[in-house]
Order: C-alpha cells, then structure tokens, then sequence
C-alpha cells in the first residue's frame, strides 16, 4: 500500500486526505454521555447496581426508597464521567492550541500565514528556527547551504540530543525563491507509527527535472512534534497530517492493567454475589410458603386471594433488593480514593528524590500500588538501570601497548601522552578514529567552549577523550569535519557514513582528506564484529586479548580500525550504496550487505575501554530485595561477558562456591534442546541445596527455546531464581515477561531506554528510570524513579502498606455492609418475611456513604511496622507476596466477625426494646447505632498505628453520626422525627449500646489477643519487638548471625563436582589467581577483590564460539 | 599544547554535569503527611494492657447488672391473658365466628394487686402474633394525609384501604388506621371506678406534627370490611391519641402498646375489676391478648433481659481475664522474640 503525494498541488491532494487537525479527544459534545455511560456500564459492578436501582423503582418491591441507592449511584457515576470529562476537555483544549498555531505555508505559489489545522498533504510549510513541527514533512530546503538542518525529537523518543536531518539530494542547489513553486510527486508507504523508518522515493517534475528517482529516509523527514535547532529556516512537504502522522499513529491508550487484589476483590465479589443468591432464594421460598399459610390468616395484611401472574416472584425480587447492599457500592469509590492516595505518596516520598537531577519519583498508574507489594520477579535491564550508562573512557591498547592501569585512566596515562607528543603514528590515527569515527556534533558555544550533541554516549566518550588527548574535533561545517590536533587544523570530508546497526555491531565513516584529497574507511565496533576483518597477516591476538582482560574488569570495549581506499574502489562501492540506500524494500539488509563489502582487510589500530559504573546502591538493592524473597532476572541487550560480570559486581549472581551458574547455548536446535536439558537436569538437583544457581542464556539460544522448547524453559523458569538472557531484543524480552507471566507470577519490569518499553508495558508493574537514554521508559511505565535503588523503598514501602491498607479497607467493606445486611435478613423472619427493611433509607443511604466509608479511609494512613522495620527484615513482604492478609480465609474471618456481630446487635436490640418499646423508627435507630458503635471499635482495634486523623476519623465519625441524626430527628417532615432527642434520654439506650459494643467486640478482642500472642504471625512478632524497644536492638544482631551461618554451611556445597562434564559447567571458580586457565569446555572463572568493591570476573575460553 | 587547554576544559562540561553541587530545587517542602510521618500510637496487645481491660470491664459491668436487675424486679406488673377466657364457653369451638358476630362481646375480668404499685400506673394491651411490621401492612399509610387537611386525596400508599368503594378517599387511609385495636377496658377498684387517663398517651411530638389538628376522619371505617375500631369523625385526629398510638407501628410481632395511665396507687391485695368489650379478632391467627398493668423504673418496664446480659457478659470478661492471667503464668511468652522469626532459624529457606 502506498499514497502518491503531489507536491504542492493545490487542487489536486486536497480530499483524498485528511488535514492537519489534531484530536485526541475520546468524547465530542454529542457522544459523550452515551459513550460514558457504555464504558462504565461495561464494568459487571456497575451494572449490578445499575440492576438493583432500576428494581427499586418498582415500589411494590422496593424495601426502600430508590434515592439510597440512585444518590450514591449517580454520584460514583458523576464522580468518574467528571474525571473523564476534565481529562478530555484539557485534551481538546491542548489540541485547539496544536490546532490554531500559524504557520507558514505555500498557497497558490505565495506563502501565506495559516493555521495548523488547515494544513493539507502535500503543502509546503516553512518554518522558523525553534518551531515546532506541525505535520510530518519531507525536507525541501534549509537555510544550510548543504542541506543540513537539526531537530530535537525528545516529544517522539525522548531523546535529548540533536539530530541531523538532511535535504533529499535532488533538491540540493535549488534557488530558495525556486522553492515556492516546486512540483513533484512523492511514493511514500501509508501512514504507520515506526518512527525509524521511511523508506519512500521523490521525482520532481519541470523544471525541476532530475530523471533520477530520489531515495528518502528518515534522515530527510521532519517529524510532527520535534523542533528545529541551530537552523535558521527549513521548508518542507507534508506527507502525513493530523492523527496520521508517525506520532498520530503510535499514540495509543495503554489497556488498563488490572491488580492480583483487584482480581482477588473481584473473585470474593462474585462469591458474595452467589451468597447473595442464595438468601434471596431461601429466604424467597419460605416468604411464599408464609404468605401462602401464615398471613392468609393475618387479616389485617389483606392479602388477596388471587394475585397478579409475577406473584411469586415479588418476595424473592425484595429480598434481593434488602441484600444488595452486600456487595457494597462505596468500595469503588473508596478503592479509587485511596489508590489515588497511594500514589500520591509516591509522588511526594522525599526519599525518593534523585538529588543529582532532582527528579522526582511518579506514580503514573495510579491503580497497581498493591501490586507493588505482591511483586515476586523482577526483571532488570543492564545498561542505564543497574549502571549510571554514564561513560568515562577509561583504558586503552594500541597496537599492542596497554594505556591506563588501576591507579591511573589512559588519559593521564604518562606513556600515553609521550606517545602522543612524539608523534607516534599508530596512536595519532587511533586518536583521529576516536574524533572523527561518530555522528558527534560539536556545538561551539559564544565563549568558545565546545560541547558534543551525541546519539551514543560511548562516541561521546570517545570524542570527550580525544579532545582531552590533544586531538579537539572543533567543528563540523556540512560535510567537513575540522580536527584541532596540537594547534594544527585538519579538516576531513566525510563522504559516506555506514551506520551503526544492532545487527552490523559496527560503524563506519568514509573520509576524504581535503590535503591530500586521500579517501579513508575509519571504522569501529563490537570485537566480534571487527576483528575477524582485519587484513591477512595482521596479528588479532593482543587485540582479543586486551578486550578480553577489559572485559573482566566490566569495561565496554570498541576495537577501532581504519583502511585507505582507492579512489576507485570507492567510486564503484559509492554507486551500490546509493542504489542500496534507494530500495524500497528491505533496504536496511541490503545496505548491510553493501557495508560488509567495503568492512574488511582493516588495519586494526586498537582497543578502547569506556567504563559504565554500577549505579550508587545497586547491590543492596538486590540482596534486599532477594531477602524479600522477590526474584531476578537480567535482560540486557549486551554481550554476555560483560552481563555476568556486571551481575557479579551487584549481588545478583554469587561468585563460586555459593553460586553457579548454568550456561545454555548452542547454534542449532539440538545444541539448544541438549544444553536446556542438561541445566534443567542440574537445577533440578541443586534445587534442594541452599545455593543460588543461576542460568545465562543468549538472545540465540532464548529464541530456539522459546519456540521449540517453551515447556522446558518454563519449567527452568520456575525453578531458577535468577537468571541472565544476554543479546536479547526488546520483544524477546516482552516474550519473557509474557512466560513469567503465564506462570501466575507477579512480574515487574524495570528499564530505562526505549528498548525497554514494550517489556515495560507487558510486566504488571512497569517500572522505568528517568535516566540518560532518554524519557521513553519512564513514559510508558506505571512508575518512574530516578535511581535503581529507591526500588527497595517503592516496593517495601510503598508496596506493602498498600496492599495492607487495602486488603483491610476491602473486607472492611465487606464486613460493613455483611453486617447490616445480616441484620435486615434476621428481621425478615420476626417480619412474616415480608422483605421489611428494618432500617430506613436515609440511615442506609448514610450507612454505606458516610458512617462507615470515612473512618476506613484513614486507614491509608496505617502502617503495621515501621519503614525500618520493614527494611531490616524484609522477609516479611512474604506475607504480601503470598497474599496472606487478603484471601478467601482471612474474608471468611470477616464474613464470620459480621455475622457474629450482627446476631449481637439484632438479639440484644430486640430483647432489650421489646414489648412496650418496640417502635419501629426507636428500634431501627437502636440496631444502627450499635452497627456504627462496633464498626468504630473494630476499625479502631484493627489499625497498627493511630495518628491525629485516624483519631479523628474514628471517633469523629461516632460524633458525626450522633450530630447528623440530631439534626435529622429535629426536622418534623421526617420520619426519625425526635428520635435521636428521645432515644439520647433514654438510660436503656446507652446501657443497650454499651452492652452491644462489648459483647461484640470482647470475643473478637480476645480471639485477637490470643493469636497475637500465642500463635502470632512474623508480623505480629516484629511489631511486638519494635514497640516494646527492649528486643529490637538485638534485632540487629541477626544479620551477622546470619552470615555465619551462611559460612557455616558453605563448605557443605564446596564438595560439588567441579568438572562434571556435561552435566556440571561450573562457570564459576573459586581460585583466586587472575590468571588464565583453559580446561576443556567447562569454562573456569576468576575473581579477584579490586581495591574499591568486589570485582569479581570471569575469564572466557578465547575463541570458544 | 597551548591552544589545546581551553579545548580540553569544553569537553568537561558534560562530565561535570555529574559532579556538580547538588541542586535541591526541586525538592519540595517536608511535610509529615506527605512523608507518611505523622506521629503515631502504636498500641499492641500486651499480656497486662488486656487483661486489665478485661477486668475493667467486669468490674463495671458486674454491679450495672445487679443494677439493672433490681429496678427490673422493682416493677409490678399485672399480666393478664383474656382472649380464650372471654370467649363463651359454647363459642369457643368457633372463635373466629364468634368474634366475627354481632353477640355481646363482654367480659369481665378479675385482678390482684399483688405488690404495692405507685402512680401512675401504665395499662397496656399486649398482642401476640401480630405483625405490624408486615411489609403489606407497615407501608399502608400516608404521612401526609394525616398531616395536613388539604392532602386527603393522597391515598396511594394506603392500599388496599386507600379509597371507599365509589372513590372518595379515606381518612385516615391505610391498612393501619383500618385495622385500630378496638378492645375497650373499664377498672373498678371496691365498686368505685378507678379513672383511667387516656390522654397524653402518645408521643407529643406525634400529636404536634404528624397528626394534623385540622384533619377529621371521613368515610373511616365504611367499607363492606370493617377492620378494627370506628373513629369520632367529630375529633381532629390530633387528638384521637388511639390512634396515634396505634399507628406507632412495632418492630416486632409481640408487643405492647399503652391504652391509659391509672393515677392512683394501687395497694397490695386490691381486687381490681375489669370490665372489657372483646372486640379485636386475633383468634384467625391465634393471637394472644393480654391486658398489662405495669409500674416503671428509670430502665422501663419489666425486663430483666438487660441486667442478666450484662451479669453473663461481665462475668465472662472476668473469666476470660483469668484465664489470659492463668495462660500468661503459666506459659509466658516473650513478646517480640526476634528467634520466633522462621528466616532467623534458617536462613535461605522461608
């Protein structure tokens, strides 16, 4: 599918698509109500209430007036339609601004000030330096004389750098008032979202002719959204409008993701719901079997003989109504209020601030903090996440000679810098490697400082580390490059750049010398990727050896190398590749196989080192977070060498003998299949042992599983607590998440590049790091936070007071509504089971709205054990992993607590306000006030900690409740009228509450009582030792005691076989010698204590793949 | 070399971004709230804190029982059963029939005064097996008919009784109003009539606002089926304080509901007469009757329910507290003992 755009053609594109109006609203005026309504009604819960309100308007059924249920109804549905409402009107108020900003575009061969929405395809729009880009266009003209213009894409990617965006090359040279009037026609693809790609052709018609069809990228698109940088005017074609564009199309509204305690909530709902049924069932048999026997008799009733066709069903129909408030219909609304909460806290946890950047963490989703505390594996990118991808070149090997040691960096590498003043040649053209090999822009700044615009922050290294060595890449005027070298200006042409590809693992530049009018081939790139092309009977061996020892001390390497070429050689090559770079179709592989023709017979010159540093805290992040029984795997694009290593310097995997790892791989299917069983067989055995055995898996070998052996590798899954998939693509690190997940386990992904998104959006929880990659991770998670190590925080912390606060606020609501309910039920059968509420509408309506809601919010505040309670044991988040405080068992303690309760309130009411005072209107308010007295005591017995609010909730609510019905029973209209006054008079009413709320709530206190101090759970016991004091500080005792126990049982799995072939591959070793050893396939590791931090590395058998 | 220097310190500034002081701005201000700091009070279950509670308890709700029982004790209460009684012996195969004809239904009825009984005195008639709080039957009335003249015609709660058969609307309308308790009683203490107060029987606030002054019965009780008693059409309903009673609708089946106040002592031994009109048909449901002379204390009638719940629920409390004390000496447990924890006893597992 293609679209043909005509070039400014004002008659021609004017319909066909549409125009540049941007909405994204979901509502217009007209739909909204009726759009509203069907999503919220698409929820079961809503329409269950919807059912319930609509029954209540039948009055030969309703038990109660249908305002308590239509009031709160309409005000949930208010509440969420408003919320909705505001979101889509600050939505359409962002885009009318989009919408009505002026731009500049060619009408009629004049350039016409217009609004942005009038824009069509094939307009040509003008725009100024630091304008935002209206529409996607195809780049014409810039103010650069070659062509050249620079964009910030950060709204598209949320990368920060610059860009550099080129005219097509058929428009070079043409006259700027020439532009108004170009014609042609553009073949472009139909509009879709990847932002990477634009594979399309342009033919300018007379007099523009140029016979040659013109290939486009990418690198000639102006996306909508980006802004135009450092250039003073740039015009383009728009190509694709409004909601088609490439942002248009990638905008997307994330599914919403859904909690375990959700689901759990969901689950006892329905349960409740059953029971329901049930009640409404009974209860509507035996009503039929009394009005048929009983009040036949009952004259006064009047019951006639012979009633309507639906008789039958009216007893059951009223039951259902007197038990709809079962399920209660303020649990949404408090579920939503105190999520919201949640979040909040979040976002103002002052812990959690990054003080270097000053970024705050964020609580995107504002609906999963429970799950937070539920979190049972973690899965964590490398680069940027668990390092600060903060790049110092560090080390380098040229031609053999090591720069840079422990004590000194290369730079102020003494030897180095001799080298550099004698004017070694090997190291000079190492240097002009480093500063010319890149896509660097160096901006130069009024005071002449240079800063470096850079794509990849290891070419920013590598430049910043040139500059510093004498060799300052000053300035790049179009095409040429202007190399500072000890006072000496060189400039260079760069004729072609081959770029840098995951898959290629390298990138090249063409340089033509402006000197000696010499063309060279710079390249850089991964080891593997370099060094199998170096010229015949150039010697690799101290090259792979150098990357290898950087290796081991958890540097990056990048070989570099370089080529003359002959002019011809050129020549030819340069065709291919301009016709490769013009197929429409799999283009990328075709340029790759290009590239690969001109890579090779290099002259390898080096090896430099760039060192990406853990970030501060990310080993006890780990081991915190593995004590809390949460599991981790490491998904990293990078090469497995560096993988282990990092996870070795952060705890992740344990070096030898406490820990081994496993190693899965093989090139065909067999070798895979072989490999997975033999890890599977071992894991299977050491599974008993307390040792942490990990698996390592390439991107190669993870695919051949996933595919053919996805049983087997779900079951390692299972068993491994850790495990380290090394050159894995963002979709295979989407599929792994999708496997934990199919295993029931709670997955949170973490990550920071836009490599991470699509992993990030499947995990439950997506967690990303506002780091240097750029905003893309943190856009599309649920959270984002500035460091790895405020995990901890927002997973203890956060998490678990969630899940606790909610798993209470949930059965509390269950048990409120049980509890009334359970009463009504009761009265039914000293009521003819007539369907009689005993309660009136106004108390109920207030019951579910008000008494009973607001104490229970405050207990977002509660928190069961202090922070650093939870810090120093976090073993105790089991309880929430394994979902021990909200399950079917802890619900059936609640159910039971309310029926108990509500036998207490119903038996002692009417036995105490019999016969003469048994009034209708006195005993309702009786029976409710005790509901409130006991729901006041319970919500206060079961909260950890008291602040001033959660006093004032509690207890204020007890007043409240007094002052409403006060208030209520001196309005003579209603029919609580006096009441209140009269029942507060009354000595027998409070003697009848106090008897209520004790004999409630003591068995319940001592049931409680007694299992907090004889069968008392881990919580329980920490919450004892840090209140008391006294045995807290012996709490800190326990991590030492721990170790040594750990020592203690080390030796035990020191006698394991060391080189059991094929069933044992012992990556790991404990021999503390750096050197190298090769013994057979099963490779030997080493590590050895750097002076700073455990730097523990491992050798790999050269040459093993 | 020279030159190179200040190219060497413009590669810095990306490094030193890193290194540079700490900007705070964004920091926002402290607050516990947000922090989740509040101070709090933490209280736990401690052996002393709930024993203590326990006895506390006990020891308040012990003596209010003893309280309560005895000013239940105090009440005297007259209890009297007519309903069979008052029905002719030859009738009583067919009570139904007998209430349902237009024979005398008089009855006379003999009291003791077993204990001294102070004015005043309450009378109350008492109905068992008779549910007022019938759906059918507690929604059949119209507030605002009875409260205001001019809202008569509001009858659409009312019915079956909400209009007489030709459409004219009933006042007061409703199954509860139809259906008015219409025994009568007359005391005669020695021969000599003993007074009975039927007025201020109801609540004020009923008789002030729910029961208008200026709304008067019409087309009461003029239906083929008569229910229960016929209503002065002369007297505002305000002041037909039967009535009002009576539409006090109870909670339960068994009830009681006041018929006069007798405002002299009665002594010990006195022989009270009563002179009843058995009019109410309770014998198609097999309803009890009962006339009811009764005292008050500050707690209400006689009811002992509230002084031995509070006897048993104390007594309890007392119990639980010594066996929480006996279980605590005997077994005591150290509270928070970190070696409970299972991960402290064996470590990796848990």
């Amino acid at each position: 599918m293609k679209r043909y755009i005509y070039i400014n053609d004002d008659d021609l594109a004017q319909d066909l698509y549409c125009d540049n109006r941007i909405s994204n609203r979901k509502y217009t005026i007209w739909n909204f109500l009726p759009k509203n309504l069907w999503e919220q009604f698409s929820r079961f819960m809503n329409q269950y209430f919807l059912l319930i309100a609509c029954l209540q308007l039948w009055s030969l059924i309703t038990p109660v007036n249908p305002a308590s249920t239509w009031g709160p109804l309409i005000f949930i549905f208010a509440v969420s339609a408003t919320k909705e409402a505001w979101d889509d009107y600050n939505r359409y108020l962002s885009d009318k601004k989009a919408n009505e900003k002026e731009v500049w575009v060619v009408r009629k061969g004049v350039k016409k000030l217009i609004q942005s929405q009038d824009i069509h395809v094939g307009n040509i729009v003008w725009l100024r330096e630091n304008d935002e880009v209206p529409c996607d266009l195809v780049l014409l003209g810039t103010a650069d004389p070659l062509g050249l213009c620079f964009v910030e894409t950060a709204a598209i990617d949320g990368e920060t750098d610059l860009k550099t965006r080129v005219i097509p090359s058929a428009c070079m040279g043409i006259d700027l008032e020439l532009l108004h009037k170009i014609k042609g026609v553009i073949e472009c693809p139909i509009p879709n979202k990847d932002i990477r790609r634009f594979d399309a052709n342009m033919r300018l018609f007379p007099p523009f002719l140029d016979n040659d069809v013109c290939p486009l990228t990418i690198k000639n698109t102006l996306l909508q959204s980006c802004y135009l940088r450092n250039t003073e005017w740039a015009c383009g074609v728009s190509v694709y409008t409004g909601n088609e564009t490439k942002l248009g199309m990638s905008r997307g509204i994330a599914e919403p993701k859904l909690t375990a305690v959700d689901a759990m909530i969901d689950k006892l709902t329905g349960a409740i719901f059953v029971f329901q049924i049930v009640v409404v069932i009974v209860l509507g048999i035996a009503g039929n079997v009394w009005k048929n026997t009983e009040a036949k008799k009952q004259w006064y009733v009047e019951y006639p003989n012979e009633g309507p066709w639906y008789e039958l069903l009216v007893i059951p129909l009223r039951f259902e109504l007197l038990c709809s408030i079962m399920i209660p219909i303020s649990i949404k609304v408090s579920l939503d209020l105190v999520k919201s909460l949640y979040a909040k806290f979040i976002d103002w946890d002052d812990q959690m601030v990054d003080l270097e950047t000053g970024t705050r963490s964020n609580a995107t989703n504002t609906a999963i903090s429970e799950d937070l505390g539920q979190v049972e594996y973690i899965l964590t990118d490398k680069t940027g996440t668990l390092t600060e991808n903060k790049m110092i070149f560090k080390r380098c090997c040229i031609r053999g000679t090591f720069y840079g040691n422990e004590n000194r960096d290369a730079l102020s590498d003494v030897e180095l810098l001799d080298a550099i003043s004698t004017g070694s040649t090997d190291v000079i053209q190492f240097l002009k490697v480093m500063a010319i090999c890149n896509t660097v822009v160096p901006i130069q700044s009024k005071t002449g400082a240079i800063s470096y615009k850079a794509l990849s922050q290891d070419e920013e290294a590598l430049v910043r580390a040139a500059a510093s060595l004498h060799m300052v890449f000053v300035n790049k005027n179009g095409n040429v490059l202007e190399i500072n070298f000890n006072g000496l200006l060189l400039r260079y042409e760069v004729l072609d750049i081959l770029e840098f590809t995951s898959d290629r693992k390298r990138m090249s530049v063409v340089v033509k010398c402006c000197l000696s009018g010499k063309i060279f081939l710079l390249s850089k790139g991964a080891d593997e990727a370099i060094l199998p092309h170096a010229r015949t009977g150039q010697q690799t061996r101290t090259f792979s050896e150098a990357v290898e020892q950087y290796a081991q001390l958890g540097l990056r390497t990048l070989c570099l190398a370089w080529r003359e070429l002959d002019y011809d050689e050129y020549q030819e090559w340069s065709l291919m590749f301009k016709e490769a770079n013009s197929i429409l179709v799999d283009r990328e592989w075709r340029v790759a196989e290009v590239c690969q023709r001109l890579e090779q017979n290099f002259e390898i010159l080096g090896v430099a080192a760039i060192e990406d540093r853990l970030q501060d805290g990310v080993p006890e992040t780990i081991s915190t977070l593995r004590k809390a029984g949460i599991n981790f795997w490491m998904l990293t694009g990078d090469k497995q060498s560096t993988a282990i290593q990092i996870a070795l310097s952060c705890n992740f995997i344990s070096p030898e003998p406490k820990g081994q790892l496993l190693l899965i791989n093989g090139k065909t299917e067999d070798e895979v299949c072989r490999s997975l069983e033999r890890v599977l067989l071992t894991m299977r055995i050491t599974n008993t042992e307390p040792k942490d055995v990990a698996f390592v898996v390439d991107g190669w070998a993870l695919e051949i599983s996933l595919k053919h052996y996805r049983k087997a590798f779900t079951e390692l899954a299972i068993l491994s607590r850790t495990a380290i998939c090394c050159r894995v693509t963002p979709s295979q690190k989407a599929q792994l998440v999708e496997l934990l997940k199919s295993c029931d386990y709670r997955t949170l992904a973490i990550g920071d590049g836009g490599n991470d998104v699509r992993m990030i959006q499947q995990a439950d929880i997506g967690v990303g790091i506002s780091g240097r990659e750029g905003l893309q991770a943190a856009r599309a998670a649920d959270y984002s936070i500035g460091k790895f190590r405020f995990l901890t925080r927002l997973i203890l912390v956060h998490g678990r007071y969630s899940y606790n606060r909610t798993a209470f606020l949930s059965q509390y609501s269950f048990y409120k509504s049980l509890l009334i309910c359970f009463i009504q039920i009761f009265f039914s059968f000293i009521s003819g089971v007539s369907g009689t509420s005993l309660f009136n509408s106004v108390s109920l309506m207030a019951y579910n709205v008000f008494y009973t809601s607001i104490p229970v919010l405050a207990s977002v505040l509660d928190k069961d054990l202090s922070e650093k309670t939870v810090m120093q044991h976090p073993q105790i988040l089991f309880y929430c992993q394994a979902g021990r405080l909200l399950n079917p068992s802890t619900f059936a303690g609640w159910f039971g607590r309310s029926l108990f309760h509500a036998i207490i309130v119903f038996v002692i009411t009417i036995h105490s306000y019999a016969f003469e005072k048994s009034e209708m209107e006195e005993v309702s308010m009786v029976a409710l006030s005790g509901c409130i007295w006991l729901q006041a005591f319970v919500v206060a017995l079961e909260t950890n900690s008291f602040t001033i609010l959660q006093h004032l909730a509690v207890w204020g609510n007890l007043v409240a409740f007094y002052v409403i019905n006060l208030i209520v029973s001196a309005i003579p209209s209603t029919g609580m009228y006096t009441i209140m006054f009269r029942l507060c008079r009354q000595p027998l009413y409070w003697t009848t509450i106090i008897l209520i709320t004790m004999a409630g709530m003591g068995p319940v206190l001592a049931l409680k009582y007694f299992r907090y101090t004889y069968r008392s759970s881990k919580i329980n016991i920490l919450q004892q030792a840090e209140r008391l004091g006294g045995p807290i500080l012996s709490l800190g005792n326990i991590e030492p005691q721990l170790r040594s126990l750990e020592k203690d049982l080390s030796p035990l799995s020191i006698s394991q076989p060391k080189n059991r072939n094929p069933v044992y591959e012992p990556l790991l070793s404990d021999s503390p010698s750096a050197t190298r050893r090769s013994i057979g396939p099963g490779t030997p590791f080493d590590y050895f204590q750097s002076q700073t931090r455990l730097s523990s590395s491992y050798l790999r058998n050269s040459k093993d793949n | 070399m020279n030159s190179n220097t200040p190219s060497t310190s413009a590669g810095a500034p990306g490094s030193a971004d890193s290194t540079a002081p700490r900007r705070n701005s964004k920091r926002p201000k402290y607050s516990r709230f947000t922090q989740q700091e509040l101070p709090a009070c933490k209280p736990i279950l401690t052996p002393k804190w709930v024993i203590s509670a326990f006895l506390l308890v006990s020891v308040v709700f012990i003596p209010i029982g003893v309280v309560s029982l005895f000013a239940s004790r105090d009440v005297v209460e007259i209890i009297d059963r007519y309903e069979t009684d008052c029905i002719p012996l030859d009738s009583r195969n067919d009570k139904v029939g007998f209430i349902q004809s237009r024979r005398d239904k008089a009855c006379n009825r003999t009291l003791t005064v077993p204990k001294h009984m102070k004015q005043p005195i309450y009378v109350y008639y008492q109905l068992d097996n008779f549910y007022q709080n019938h759906r059918r039957y507690v929604k059949s009335r119209s507030d605002q008919q009875l409260r205001n003249p001019s809202n008569e015609d509001d009858t659409s709660s009312c019915k079956p009784e909400d209009t007489t058969a030709n459409g004219m609307p009933i006042v007061p309308c409703g199954l509860i109003a139809w259906s008015l308790f219409n025994d009568t009683y007359n005391f005669t203490r020695n021969n000599q009539p003993v007074t009975l107060n039927k007025r201020d029987i109801s609540w004020k606030s009923d008789r002030d606002h729910k029961f208008g002054k200026k709304v008067y019965p019409k087309n009461f009780q003029n239906n083929t089926l008569i229910g229960g008693d016929r209503l002065d059409s002369s007297k505002s309903l305000s002041e037909q304080e039967n009535l009002i009673v009576w539409m006090r609708t109870a909670a339960l089946p068994t009830f009681r509901k006041l018929y006069g106040k007798i405002e002299v002592d009665l002594q010990a031994g006195d022989v009270i007469n009563v002179g009843l009109q058995n009019n109410y048909n309770t014998y198609s449901f097999n309803g009890k009757k009962k006339l009811v002379l009764s005292t008050t204390s500050w707690l209400g009638g006689k009811n002992d329910f509230l002084g031995i719940a509070y006897l048993v629920v104390g007594g309890l409390c007392f119990f639980l507290a010594m066996v929480f004390t006996i279980i605590y000496l005997v077994k005591p447990r150290q509270l928070g003992d970190p070696s409970y924890l299972s991960w402290n006893r064996n470590p990796g597992g848990r």
